[in-house]
């Protein structure tokens, strides 16, 4: 394998990178999307297209280790090899929270809806965000982008304290509710840890173009704080939430 | 609109690789769009011309050879010397014009061509998406297996695809081949936003399963009261089914005249009679034709009005009718001991009419929706049986036909204001 060679597959394999990147971005979006509409066909149709995500994640796999084995990359290339692998286990677990937020849409198929969906959606919707830009700034090599995306966390854990309160109260109030609810806090912890695999791949972005590697800053859920404005939240405002 | 013709013969004017002639020509094949310098009128002068894209090949080849064989374009004749301007058009900016998004994909997967359309419908500039792979530029790994499949196999596509960025949008799109130099073949990718049609579609369906139901229940209930008749009740009970005969019969009565009313809004068929109106007087008028039935479901109906005549150029039937839906929907949604006011309130050179209530209100959600139709913001709120869903839609037509407005002011638990704002007599 030449050199040329080396840098074609090398580009075709961060290529494939974006492509599972984007079944897994459209993953998201569609399994919160089936679980508002409690839409089982949908749902069963992302469990069938995280076959497609496995297949990507191992094709690009091999090329990276064939790429590593063969051709002894250095410096840049290296890294950037050494952040596909990891940005892979990433996006694959990504897909398996997606094909988890379906599962949970098939169990909750015959029960009614606690509420409408409003604060779920809107995890989803940033978390997407997050992971696309990552995505974006893994595709543009833009470490400056790498460092500010983790900031929307924030926003993302804000949402999960709230939903996660809201439910508790739903609970409280009606044991009946307790399965259906706890079902949904588990959609929340899935979209929120969604948003910590974004920080993740870019933390492998900072990486690969800064050679160094950094632990980028992320918010922590605090517990206390969720039991404590669970016990604040009042009946009007889980009207709105989840 | 009037056409635009364009001589593709210019296609040899290009330079490979890009053949641009060819990809405006393939385009024309696929979209049939039309394509014309020079303004065509179809003979009676009317409609413009709509020429097939399998007609213009001819016609701009012999433009061309018109032009050459004489030398001059002057020289060309009738036919040849109208098209003659336009023997070499700039067809980069053609495809910057148009309307529907067009990428030239070549056989490295990487972007030869992108135009504004398609850049507005992937938030990328043209400078930014060249010679960057498809994937990279627009994140679909659907769009990116189509242009691949087209590219490795030469098979030509079209369809829909879903495309979800910060919206869900709803793509036609349509791959096809592009011979290139030394056979190395491109893939044109043409994409059309369907995502209105989507909607209008929806709203349709929507209407019609929404006007089937509202005529279906009411019929049922006709039906069986019907058939239960003919198996020989006796009074009083029969009595106590034809007045419930009656009273279904006028609620389908009702939602007709309402649909009827409503498309002869909506379509801008509905011919307002002008003439001054007293605005004040109106509504004393339609609140004193509301008293009854406000005082059988216990609420209190009052109506305030300035002494002096409050004049509005308007279709006195009409208004009559906004203020009636307006108290119709306040006395539906407020509980037995609350109150509904009616006020006419004078503007700078405008005349409010303002409708409250203190029922249980609007949740901020609906709000934007209510003036939809067949929008019933929660049924089961509502006294007695509940409205058309239509009410509250004509209103809005009306008051927006005499060059007015309508909005709606609500939280939950404190009633809602509707206030219709319509310009004073000169």
């Amino acid at each position: 394998m030449g050199r040329e060679n080396f840098h074609r597959i090398l580009e075709e394999t961060q290529q494939d990178v974006l492509r599972m990147g984007s079944l897994v971005e459209e993953a998201i979006t569609k399994a919160v999307d089936a679980l508002a509409r409690s839409d089982v066909k949908a749902a069963e149709e992302i469990l069938r297209a995280d076959d497609y995500i496995d297949d990507l994640n191992v094709l690009i796999e091999t090329n990276c280790l064939n790429l590593l084995a063969l051709q002894q990359p250095m410096a840049s290339d290296l890294r950037t090899i050494a952040a596909m692998l990891d940005i892979i286990i990433d996006l694959e677990r990504i897909g398996d929270h997606a094909g988890d937020i379906a599962q949970i849409t098939r169990n909750l198929a015959n029960e009614p809806h606690l509420k409408p969906l409003v604060d779920i959606p809107l995890m989803a919707a940033k978390a997407r965000e997050m992971l696309r830009e990552s995505l974006d700034a893994f595709s543009h090599r833009d470490a400056q982008a790498a460092h500010d995306i983790p900031r929307k966390d924030d926003e993302v854990d804000r949402l999960y304290r709230k939903v996660f309160a809201e439910l508790i109260q739903f609970m409280a109030r009606d044991p009946k509710a307790i399965g259906r609810a706890s079902n949904l806090l588990l959609v929340a912890l899935y979209l929120e840890r969604i948003a910590d695999h974004a920080t993740n791949i870019c933390e492998r972005v900072v990486y690969m173009v800064e050679g160094v590697p950094k632990k980028l800053k992320r918010s922590v859920v605090e517990f206390a704080e969720t039991s404590r404005s669970s016990e604040e939240a009042s009946p009007a405002a889980a009207e709105g939430g989840a | 609109m009037a056409a635009i013709v364009i001589a593709v013969g210019a296609a040899a004017l290009l330079p490979p690789p890009l053949h641009l002639a060819a990809v405006i020509i393939a385009l024309f094949a696929t979209v049939a769009l039309v394509v014309t310098l020079v303004p065509a009128q179809s003979p009676d002068g009317g409609v413009p011309i709509v020429e097939s894209a399998g007609h213009m090949v001819p016609v701009a080849a012999q433009a061309v050879a018109g032009a050459t064989n004489a030398g001059t374009i002057g020289a060309a004749n009738e036919t040849t010397a109208s098209l003659a301007p336009v023997a070499e058009p700039d067809l980069t900016g053609v495809l910057a014009a148009l309307p529907v998004g067009v990428m030239v994909i070549g056989d490295d997967g990487k972007i030869r061509a992108f135009n504004a359309a398609a850049g507005e419908l992937f938030g990328v500039s043209a400078e930014r998406a060249r010679n960057r792979a498809l994937i990279e530029i627009v994140r679909n790994f659907e769009l990116d297996r189509r242009v691949t499949a087209t590219l490795r196999t030469g098979v030509e596509e079209t369809g829909e695809l879903p495309y979800s960025a910060a919206h869900e949008r709803y793509l036609q799109v349509t791959t096809r081949v592009l011979g290139g130099v030394e056979g190395r073949r491109s893939a044109l990718v043409i994409i059309a936003d369907q995502t209105r049609m989507r909607e209008l579609e929806k709203l349709r369906r929507d209407f019609v399963s929404n006007v089937s139901h509202e005529l279906r229940t009411p019929l049922t209930a006709v039906k069986l009261m019907v058939e239960t008749l003919q198996s020989g009740v006796e009074q009083p009970a029969s009595d106590e089914f034809l007045g419930s005969i009656a009273q279904e019969t006028e609620r389908m009565i009702a939602l007709v005249e309402d649909l009827l009313d409503l498309a002869r809004l909506e379509s801008g068929k509905l011919e307002l009679r002008l003439s001054t109106v007293d605005i004040g007087e109106l509504c004393q008028h339609a609140a004193q034709a509301q008293a009854r039935r406000a005082q059988t479901l216990g609420v209190a109906l009052e109506c305030s009005a300035p002494e002096a005549p409050m004049k509005i150029s308007a279709d006195r039937d009409k208004v009559y009718q906004v203020v009636v839906n307006l108290l119709d929907n306040a006395l539906r949604h407020t509980p037995s001991g609350g109150r509904v006011d009616l006020a006419v309130e004078p503007g700078d050179g405008t005349v409010d009419i303002v409708v409250s209530d203190t029922g249980g209100g609007i949740p901020s959600s609906a709000l934007p929706h209510i003036f939809e139709r067949f929008y019933v913001v929660d049924p089961a709120r509502a006294r007695g049986p509940s409205g058309t869903g239509l009410g509250l839609s004509i209103v809005k037509h009306i008051i927006e036909a005499h060059g007015g407005t309508v909005e709606a002011k609500s939280e939950l638990g404190t009633g809602a204001t509707f206030r219709c704002r319509l310009v004073a007599a000169g």
